[in-house]
């Protein structure tokens, strides 16, 4: 539109000059910020492809920044799992030295197995940032009570120590429990062993095996289960009874009586009377010390283990009681009587579902973790089952009792089949790290191209641009003087 | 002949040279006035009986192509209304912001987005939480100031409109004026041609303005009437009058009733006719104040529709939620138990039913409407452009709706029932000449922890955006100016993750964040065509990205056509006013050889003179 108020002849020279020196402007400003426009319009008919672009661009960029928060996440777990696989790996083969009680009433493996549990417990509470790594989605919350509460309780709330305590008074059955056990003559020459009650303590009979000649074995059989031997003629020396029991922690011990002539019968062994009546009485006898001697040893171990799938499962299992004794069922702890080693979220969906990113429109990848899944969680129990049973150096079934805890401890460190491992759980991790590593190099790409992209529609060469000031300029300036002479050549000049 | 009359016929001879100087001058004088048509002078000889004794002034003309200055006109008319939507539009483009810098509604979407990705990677962070509600407060203050901008650009249309009334009342009046004095003067004297050149100059102003048709009569006089025939001027000047409403908001719009308009509208009131609405009756087409009209009225309001769209899209995606009915069998009966219950005012239930004795399925969308005075709504209430709408009244309980709901569909075969807040929709049975096929209903969900990944994280002030009919309009308009973070939200960030209290959700729990991404990013809504994105017959269904892409293109093709139409309409105005230019224009070159003949013509004449004085000194001393 033309300028009126000033005579429109002149006005047209004018607008044309104006007219430059806003291109001149324009360019000027093309040339100091690098874009062809600074408005939506100016962009031409790419507009909306910019915006798409743009948009493009700053989502890679917040996957990007996802990824390099969920990378330290995962190396962090990582390292996490790392070490309690090499605790584990330790506790292990310090469990399968012989043991050797020291003043403080316990083992070496035992003292180790305390500390490294502390170390295990300090990694489970692994944070990144603010995050809690092992918490599954309460991301906010430790994922572990500290050692001394597990441990030792907490107040009215009970540690796992107590847990394993009630379990050894439940399995041992007390004072001439037998290890729930009633061993018994109910005729003159036979030989009873029942349990004492249907109840998930102490032993359970698995078998009886005989050689002994003229003996008649009957049993296991019945609920509660009970097995017997007739000695109906006397046996000869050498020949042997097998009583097999099943322990609390899956495991299986047996007892092999030998028959004797001996009247001094070394352990397991039963002097052969005179008479079947009286050498069951010998037999029976020679069955209650043995029995004795393993509920002090294999059975307190056994008891021990149990206890810590009972305290580390979810909810945490405890004895009924007190007269614990005689409990025969476990009932579930509360949160007010029983500390909760797991203090993170419990769902029952798979714990990598706990923590998921998106790392590319298309890709998710799943990296929770909570410190009760089933590889860690045995790991745990194990140690603290380890760690949590005291020997009085005095006591003679002491180093027997020791060795039978380790080498159940060392056997259940090497991860039953099927179970899940710690390594299992850094493979899956390390499975969603290579999708993170994948997916940054795309995304440096395609960041790239897109950048690319939007710097020649929406950029401007410098050269053109520098190239178009010096034409402009060129031209202004030739404008200008024409117009100057132009103005000057006027006839007034020349009269 | 005498020597006497040779003497006279000089003397005219230089006093016409006298007057062809003036000419010049008065020219050269005006060379720069605006309006100033060169003069010339017409002389012609005076004769008695065979011989020819003198000359003298017969007109001075204005040197102007008639036929050129209309043209002109036309143009001119085209060209301030180009030129004024260009402004516009190029200020409408400031709204939009410099592309991909930090202030502009994509780039802050954008953030908005990153944001909530990065809350969905770590939902406990109390940073996270407060980035995400932190940008969305900075997408809503801009889509706020650019509700503002937008009302501050139709503010200007309506101050730019009252200015150009009082500029059209100023010109009319003066060719009216012009008129009556040209009704009294002698045509062809330098005081009638100035009096013209003023009077095109008003008329020029006034084709600026609106588009005109000039028609002249005899005494020079002219009428100038509107492009639809209205005469504006005669010999009496009608008056232009325009109410210009103080504020200006989203709300304001024009209309023919005015009981429901708020904002100017021009009337024009003849000296000795009735009032005509010249906006009613589309009378002016061109020139300025077309061009403000058509931003107060279509442009800008088609920009804020726009913006309102992309505020409601960001609300309804993250607080609407649609349930499905339950299948309920009533043998020979089917059909679907829909609850009711939390439906709000401007909530909707979809019914959809197969007619079976044309094997048609239909959609009947009930929308629940608080405002009576609202009702019934039109089908083009919701987007679906293929649905019956019918808006329901619940001030009188489920029985009052049932009835309302038969009332408005008529004959069916449905039959609607309800048991408490529950409706239930059923098929005819064994007639079986319908069968229902589906029935939702959308619930704005009104707390942050129902319990759902859907919540009110935008609110209109202090209330939830439902998309609500009044009859003094839809909630939707100016939305995008009064949409925020809700403040309970604000109070307590956590509840960006937490969706229940009972049980707790975990702090880490993403089903939120991922819900807000996902809402963002790729849900897809319907937009109504009001935003001009779209048609009725198909409306733009789409994610918000897409639909922000589409409002950024349509919003910078416009503009850039806008401009491109003004660079055109400059091109011919100016190539006229050249043209004109080059008949009318002073030329000083010209000008002053004129003055050289002019002078010789008159040191010729003085010549004469003292020749004859000459001669008759001689033939005294005879």
């Amino acid at each position: 539109m033309s300028i009126t108020g000033i005579g429109s002849r002149s006005s047209l020279a004018v607008q044309a000059l104006v007219d430059m020196r806003h291109r001149l402007d324009d360019l000027q400003r093309q040339l100091g910020t690098g874009k062809k426009a600074d408005t939506y319009a100016g962009i031409g008919i790419d507009r909306g492809f910019v915006v798409g672009l743009r948009s493009h661009v700053s989502a890679i960029g917040a996957y990007d920044d996802t990824i390099s928060s969920i990378s330290v996440r995962m190396n962090l777990a990582q390292s996490a799992l790392d070490r309690i696989a090499d605790i584990s790996h330790t506790t292990k083969s310090n469990a399968f030295a012989a043991p050797s009680i020291q003043g403080n009433g316990s083992t070496l493996a035992q003292s180790t197995a305390f500390a490294e549990l502390g170390e295990v417990f300090g990694l489970l509470n692994s944070q990144a940032g603010d995050r809690y790594l092992f918490s599954g989605r309460a991301a906010d919350q430790p994922a572990v009570e500290t050692l001394d509460h597990v441990m030792n309780g907490d107040g009215a709330r009970a540690g796992f120590k107590q847990i394993v305590d009630e379990r050894r008074q439940a399995d041992l059955g007390g004072v001439g429990g037998h290890g729930r056990l009633d061993i018994t003559g109910p005729t003159l020459t036979s030989v009873q062993v029942a349990e004492d009650a249907v109840s998930p303590f102490g032993f359970k009979l698995a078998s009886v095996t005989s050689t002994l000649a003229g003996a008649t074995v009957t049993g296991p059989a019945g609920s509660p289960a009970v097995a017997s031997v007739d000695l109906v003629t006397n046996p000869n020396d050498g020949e042997t009874i097998q009583f097999r029991f099943n322990l609390p922690d899956g495991t299986s011990e047996s007892i092999t009586l030998t028959a004797t002539a001996s009247a001094t019968p070394g352990p397991n062994e039963f002097t052969i009377a005179p008479s079947s009546d009286l050498t069951a009485d010998n037999l029976q006898a020679a069955l209650t010390a043995a029995v004795d001697k393993l509920a002090d040893t294999s059975l307190t171990a056994a008891s021990a283990v149990a206890a810590s799938k009972d305290f580390f499962g979810n909810p945490p299992q405890r004895v009924v009681g007190p007269a614990f004794s005689s409990a025969t069922a476990l009932v579930a702890g509360t949160s007010t009587d029983t500390v909760s080693w797991y203090t993170g979220e419990n769902g029952p969906d798979p714990a990598r579902g706990t923590a998921t990113a998106r790392i590319d429109p298309m890709i998710t990848v799943s990296y929770g973790l909570r410190a009760n899944e089933e590889g860690i969680r045995w790991i745990v129990q194990n140690m603290a089952a380890l760690a949590a049973v005291t020997f009085s150096p005095t006591d003679p079934n002491a180093t027997e009792r020791a060795s039978a805890l380790n080498q159940r401890v060392g056997e259940n460190l090497d991860v039953p089949a099927g179970m899940q491992k710690v390594e299992d759980i850094e493979t899956e991790i390390a499975g969603a790290q290579s999708a993170l590593t994948t997916a940054t190099d795309r995304h440096r790409q395609t960041k790239s191209a897109l950048s690319d992209l939007l710097t020649q529609i929406e950029g401007v060469p410098t050269e053109e641009v520098a190239t178009q000031i010096l034409a402009l300029q060129t031209r202004l300036q030739a404008s200008l003087q024409t117009t100057s002479l132009l103005y000057k050549t006027s006839l007034v000049n020349y009269i | 002949m005498s020597l006497t009359q040779s003497l006279a016929t000089a003397m005219a001879g230089l006093r016409t040279t006298q007057a062809g100087l003036s000419v010049v001058s008065a020219n050269v004088a005006n060379a720069e006035t605006p309006g100033y048509v060169r003069k010339s002078l017409v002389q012609i000889s005076t004769a008695a009986g065979s011989l020819s004794t003198g000359v003298r002034v017969d007109a001075i003309n204005r040197q102007l192509d008639q036929y050129i200055q209309r043209q002109m006109r036309v143009e001119s008319s085209g060209a301030s209304y180009a030129d004024l939507r260009a402004q516009f539009y190029d200020r409408l483009q400031s709204v939009y912001g410099v592309p991909g810098a930090d202030a502009t509604l994509e780039t802050l979407y954008n953030d908005f987005m990153a944001a909530t990705q990065a809350l969905s990677t770590s939902p406990d962070s109390a940073s996270a939480r407060g980035a995400v509600l932190s940008a969305a407060q900075v997408l809503t203050q801009q889509l706020n100031g650019m509700t503002a901008d937008i009302q501050g650009l139709r503010s200007d249309a309506e101050l730019g409109l009252a200015d150009a009334v009082r500029q059209a009342n100023e010109a009319m009046q003066r060719i009216a004026q012009i008129n009556q004095q040209l009704g009294f003067a002698t045509a062809n004297e330098a005081t009638t041609e100035n009096l013209l050149d003023q009077r095109d100059r008003y008329v020029d102003q006034l084709a600026q303005l609106m588009d005109i048709n000039v028609v002249p009569n005899d005494r020079n006089q002219i009428s100038v009437f509107t492009h639809s025939g209205l005469q504006l001027v005669g010999i009496s000047a009608s008056t232009l009058e325009f109410d210009a409403q103080g504020s200006i908001t989203a709300n304001s719009q024009w209309s023919a009733d005015p009981a429901e308009r708020s904002v100017g509208t021009l009337v024009l009131k003849g000296p000795n006719s009735g009032d005509i609405d010249l906006i009613a009756n589309r009378a002016i087409r061109s020139g300025q104040i077309a061009a403000y009209l058509e931003m107060r009225d279509q442009i800008l309001v088609g920009a804020q529709a726009q913006i309102d769209e992309i505020a409601a899209g960001l609300a309804r995606a993250l607080s609407d939620r649609t349930t499905d009915g339950t299948a309920v069998s009533f043998p020979p009966q089917a059909g679907f138990d829909i609850d009711l219950t939390g439906l709000l005012d401007g909530n909707s239930v979809t019914l959809t039913y197969t007619d079976n004795l044309s094997s048609t399925q239909r959609t009947v969308t009930l929308v629940r409407v608080d405002d009576p005075t609202a009702l019934p709504l039109s089908n083009a209430a919701t987007a679906n452009p293929s649905d019956k709408v019918v808006g329901l009244d619940f001030s009188g309980g489920m029985a009052s709706v049932i009835s309302q709901i038969m009332s408005a569909l008529g004959a069916t075969g449905l039959a609607f029932s309800n048991s408490g807040n529950t409706l239930h929709v059923l098929d005819d049975g064994a007639a079986n000449a319908v069968n229902v096929d589906a029935v939702s209903a959308t619930k704005t969900v009104a707390s942050l922890t129902g319990g759902s990944a859907e919540f009110p994280f935008f609110l209109d002030a202090s209330a939830s955006y439902t998309g609500a009919i009044k009859s003094s309009g839809s909630q939707i308009t100016g939305f995008a100016g009064r949409i925020t973070v809700n403040a309970a939200l604000l109070a307590d960030p956590s509840r960006l993750v937490v969706f229940q209290t009972s049980p707790l959700t975990p702090s880490g729990d993403a089903t939120r964040p991922n819900f807000i991404f996902d809402q963002l990013n790729s849900a897809s809504l319907t937009f109504s065509p009001q935003s001009g994105i779209g048609t009725t017959g198909a409306p733009f269904s789409g994610t918000l990205p897409a639909f922000m892409r589409q409002v950024i293109s349509q919003q910078g093709e416009a503009a850039e056509a806008a401009a491109s139409l003004k660079d055109g309409q400059d091109v011919v105005y100016n190539s006229l006013k050249e043209r004109f230019n080059s008949s009318a224009a002073v030329n000083i070159d010209e000008e002053m050889a004129n003055l050289l003949s002019l002078q010789n013509s008159y040191a010729a004449n003085a010549r004469v003179l003292s020749t004859v004085k000459e001669m008759m000194d001689t033939l005294l001393r005879l």
